[in-house]
């Protein structure tokens, strides 16, 4: 039983360290801390069901059509909301991604009504038994899917000029500037990768549940995973994940399904009180 | 000669306010202005009901722009102290038999509690990670809430005993807003008059600058522990009004999306300010009606379009919010109570020109 | 004010006022011309606006709740006032900020990067090379997080950053905070070669008065934001003015 648990943890765990990882991305390049990544993620999912069963494009074509309007979605957000706030306190930059995803949830809802939407996207189905343990096709090619998502961002974010300019804005802001980095563009790819990151995770877990507002819910879990695993470090927030997922299976396995929220989020509090700058993150002295 | 009109002016002003807010739930329960019957429209499809919820909104939105607006602390947790009340007074209502009066004080002192103890993260956090303790604060206060609903009542949600004051039952919506109506005007003075305290003022100097109000000697800690309770006590007896309004409660209803409507409140009126949360809550309970049942009523848009807003109401009315809310993050940080302030100098500085 | 652009300044700055939210004004009516090529001496005592010239000229002025109030700054004839910061670098002005600015996280080699990111690639790669036989103790620590050096070596890495974008003019403000004299007159004089070898124009802004005035041709001197003279080094040099407030009695030995 332990072994299937930590097995559907892992799995689960490694689509929310996606989900994560774009959070990351957003708060390190732009340090805006967006509360709107659980919307941005069930956003996803109807990107998806809008791809698939509204325009009925092949499963290739709703990929494209996913990571391109998400995409598009970012840079519209980063130009619309974020950028007009540059400089101005915390609280205006919380509220506003807060209210982006009120209005993001409003748009769902007005467009594709209240309820939940099932989302075929003709993935691989059925199962298979890999030594104790039993492993849906979908969830295995969700972590899959996940995995490889998370190494090209790795990729990217490391050895691509892009993504050096990315990481020396996040470091220094005036430097950057002073460097010649343009860095509202850069602002715009970030938000861009994190809404098509969120995004991905959406449409799989829109995939193994159903495609709903409610998702949201699901993709918060994102918050605890990141200042989990370090709010400044990357990889800090796939390990977040993992742990997330992990502490979601077991939980809800061995005590009760709602107890998820009390295992995610009495471990933030503690991390917080102790150790705020998280498991991975470095210690930054000033910034708490 | 000017002062002695201009004191007799608002002296009028606040009669007429009085009265009219005296005046308010009869026309609301009865439809009917001095025995004329009114439409709907003119009442701006408003009921009582909603007015009460207002009033109780009123007290959150008060006690959390004390908390966020004066002393600078951002918190997602309101709807879990309002949870709180409810808890508190529903225990001491139900399992020790208190009386309403006395379960409304139990209330209270449950909220300064947790107020106290949700605030210690304070200590130790700021900014971003504290943001991320009141969230976290709000999960388990949910979960727990939720534990006890199961032990000690039924899924469907705990129940209320009956809001009785000496003798006197609160059983309709007039009687709830003459009972309501003192509280919002006791919490909103109260927080008025602290705020001109010497104590008041250092909330203020702390928020602007915690490194000078550190250094002149106020005690930071201690002073954003006091804030924090204070202001959930306030929210703690929100929650129990709430409850006993509704007669019963459930977990469901303390969701995350009631503590930020709250922030989008104070946003919307104007952080730092009496005025900003009433202005928000008030904002909030017109919205609705205003947004749809008037455009309805009017018919100033085609029938499709009207048909459209009336079967889409509520997501409508958070679309809009939510694009209020980012509108004035954007143009005028001060939210309506600002603008409301700054027309207002325009105003008087056209007047000395003139 | 002559107001006609002459074709080979490669900086001008023509009546600029410049304030902050919290001060009205820093600078008033700061005229100053660098030819191609040139090096010039910013001369002042603390709180003159020294830095605030600088940051008017670069565009970072907003960055800091300021405002170029009016005047213009052109480079190399071009009109760049109220331009974007990130846009003025790329029309080929380097600086090295007051307060040594290098991205701590990441490694000198990728510091360099990002300098030379606004060139072609040949160029960033030719000017790295160039960078490194500058300081050869940048060399040494190419892979090393720039925020774990001495304060003298970020100095450096943030010059050797500015150097990497191949700018027409470098404004330089205060090199010799954190370092040692010695190594100061050394990187001075490697400036001259910088300038020898890529035409490079400098401003140079620099406590050490003494100093500035024997490496640059011509110097300017700003008191409370006002220009209050300019001449050539040696002119300056020899003015009572200067020696007895920058100098010290033993200035004229210069
Ligand atoms: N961000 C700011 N806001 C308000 N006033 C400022 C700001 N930055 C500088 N000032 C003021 O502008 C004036 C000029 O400052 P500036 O930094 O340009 O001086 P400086 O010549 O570089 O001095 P130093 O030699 O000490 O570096 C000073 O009086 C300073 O107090
Ligand atoms: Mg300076």
């Amino acid at each position: 039983m332990l072994m299937q648990f930590l097995a559907s943890g892992f799995m689960l765990g490694s689509v929310y360290g996606l989900v994560a990882l774009g959070f990351a991305a957003i708060y390190k390049a732009t340090r805006v801390f967006n509360f709107a990544q659980g919307m941005l993620m069930a956003t996803g999912a109807y990107l998806a069901v809008t791809g698939s069963v509204v325009l009925g494009l092949p499963l290739v074509g709703t990929i494209a059509f996913v990571v391109v309007a998400a995409g598009t979605l970012g840079v519209v957000i980063q130009w619309l909301l974020i950028r007009p706030l540059a400089g101005r306190p915390l609280l205006a930059m919380v509220m506003i991604t807060i209210a982006l995803s009120i209005i993001l949830r409003a748009l769902i809802v007005i467009i594709f009504g209240g309820g939940a939407q099932t989302l075929r996207l003709g993935l691989p189905e059925g199962s298979f038994v890999l030594g104790s343990v039993r492993i849906s096709a979908i969830h295995a090619t969700a972590a899959g899917v996940s995995w490889l998502c998370m190494a090209l961002f790795m990729v990217f974010f490391r050895f691509s000029k892009a993504g050096l300019l990315m990481r020396a804005t996040a470091d220094s802001h005036e430097a950057a500037v002073l460097s010649g980095v343009n860095v509202n563009r850069i602002n715009a790819t970030a938000w861009a990768l994190g809404t098509i990151l969120a995004a991905i995770g959406g449409v799989f877990l829109g995939q193994l549940q159903v495609a709903s507002v409610e998702l949201e819910n699901i993709g918060l879990l994102a918050l605890p995973a990141v200042v989990i695993g370090g709010l400044q470090s990357i990889p800090g927030a796939i390990i977040g994940g993992l742990l997330v997922g992990l502490i979601e299976q077991l939980s809800s396995g061995y005590i009760s399904p709602k107890a998820r929220d009390i295992f995610v989020y009495v471990p933030l509090l503690i991390i917080l009180l102790v150790r705020p700058w998280g498991l991975f993150g470095e210690r930054e002295l000033g910034r708490v | 000669m000017t002062t002695l009109r201009s004191s007799v002016l608002r002296l009028l002003c606040w009669a007429i306010g009085i009265g009219f807010v005296l005046y308010v739930p009869f026309v609301l329960n009865t439809r009917t202005v001095f025995g004329y019957r009114v439409g709907n429209m003119v009442l701006l499809n408003l009921g009582l009901a909603q007015v009460d919820l207002m009033l109780i909104s009123i007290i959150g939105a008060v006690s959390l722009n004390f908390l966020t607006g004066c002393a600078g602390l951002i918190s997602v947790g309101h709807a879990a102290f309002f949870a709180v009340g409810a808890m508190a007074a529903a225990a001491a209502g139900q399992q020790l038999g208190l009386p309403f009066a006395a379960t409304l004080i139990a209330a209270t002192i449950a909220g300064a509690i947790a107020g106290v103890i949700a605030g210690l993260p304070s200590l130790r956090v700021r900014g971003l990670y504290f943001v991320l303790s009141t969230l976290a604060l709000h999960f388990i206060v949910v979960f727990c809430f939720a534990e006890y609903q199961y032990a000690f009542h039924d899924v469907a949600g705990v129940t209320m005993g009956d809001a009785t004051i000496m003798g006197f039952e609160l059983d309709n919506n007039v009687k709830w807003y003459f009972f309501l109506l003192p509280f919002v005007v006791l919490v909103c003075v109260m927080l008025q008059s602290t705020l001109g305290l010497r104590e008041g003022r250092a909330v203020l100097a702390m928020r602007d600058n915690e490194l000078a109000a550190a250094a002149s000697g106020i005690d930071v800690r201690m002073l954003r522990l006091k804030v924090f309770a204070f202001s959930s006590a306030i929210a703690s007896l929100a929650g129990a009004l709430q409850a006993y309004y509704f007669t019963s409660v459930s977990a469901e209803i303390y969701t995350l999306d009631t503590a930020i409507q709250f922030i989008a409140m104070i946003i919307v009126g104007g952080m730092g300010s009496i005025r900003g949360g009433i202005a928000g809550a008030v904002v909030w309970l017109l919205l609705p009606s205003v947004l749809v049942g008037t455009t309805v009523e009017l018919k100033v848009l085609p029938g499709g379009v009207a048909q459209f807003l009336v079967g889409h109401q509520p997501q409508m009315v958070n679309l809009t919010f939510g694009v209020l809310v980012a509108v004035l993050l954007i143009t005028a940080p001060g939210g309506l109570a600002g603008l409301a302030r700054s027309f207002a100098a325009r105003g008087s500085r056209q007047g000395s020109g003139v | 004010m002559s107001g006609v652009a002459s074709a080979e300044a490669v900086l001008e700055v023509q009546g600029v006022f410049a304030a902050y939210a919290a001060k009205a004004t820093a600078l008033s009516d700061v005229s100053l011309t660098i030819p191609a090529g040139g090096m010039v001496a910013l001369l002042g005592s603390n709180g003159a606006g020294k830095t605030t010239l600088i940051k008017a000229i670069s565009g970072l002025l907003p960055l800091h709740h300021g405002t170029l109030v009016s005047g213009s700054v052109r480079i190399a004839g071009t009109n760049i006032t109220g331009l974007r910061a990130d846009r003025i670098v790329r029309l080929g002005l380097g600086q090295v900020p007051e307060g040594r600015l290098v991205f701590k996280h990441l490694t000198v080699e990728e510091n360099l990067q990002v300098g030379a990111a606004v060139v072609p690639r040949a160029v960033g790669r030719e000017r790295i090379a160039a960078v490194y036989d500058l300081f050869p103790r940048l060399a040494e620590r190419r892979r090393q997080q720039a925020g774990l050096m001495s304060g003298g070596e970020q100095q450096m890495l943030a010059l050797g950053r500015a150097l990497a974008s191949a700018p027409r003019i470098l404004l330089i403000d205060e090199l010799s905070l954190g370092l040692a004299p010695i190594i100061v007159k050394a990187i001075y004089a490697q400036l001259r070669a910088v300038r020898a070898a890529f035409g490079t124009a400098m401003l140079v802004v620099e406590q050490n008065a003494k100093l500035a005035l024997e490496i640059c041709d011509t110097a300017y001197v700003l008191e409370r934001g006002v220009i209050v003279m300019s001449g050539s080094a040696a002119e300056v040099a020899a003015s009572d003015r200067i020696r007895e407030s920058y100098l010290g009695s033993s200035g004229g030995a210069l």
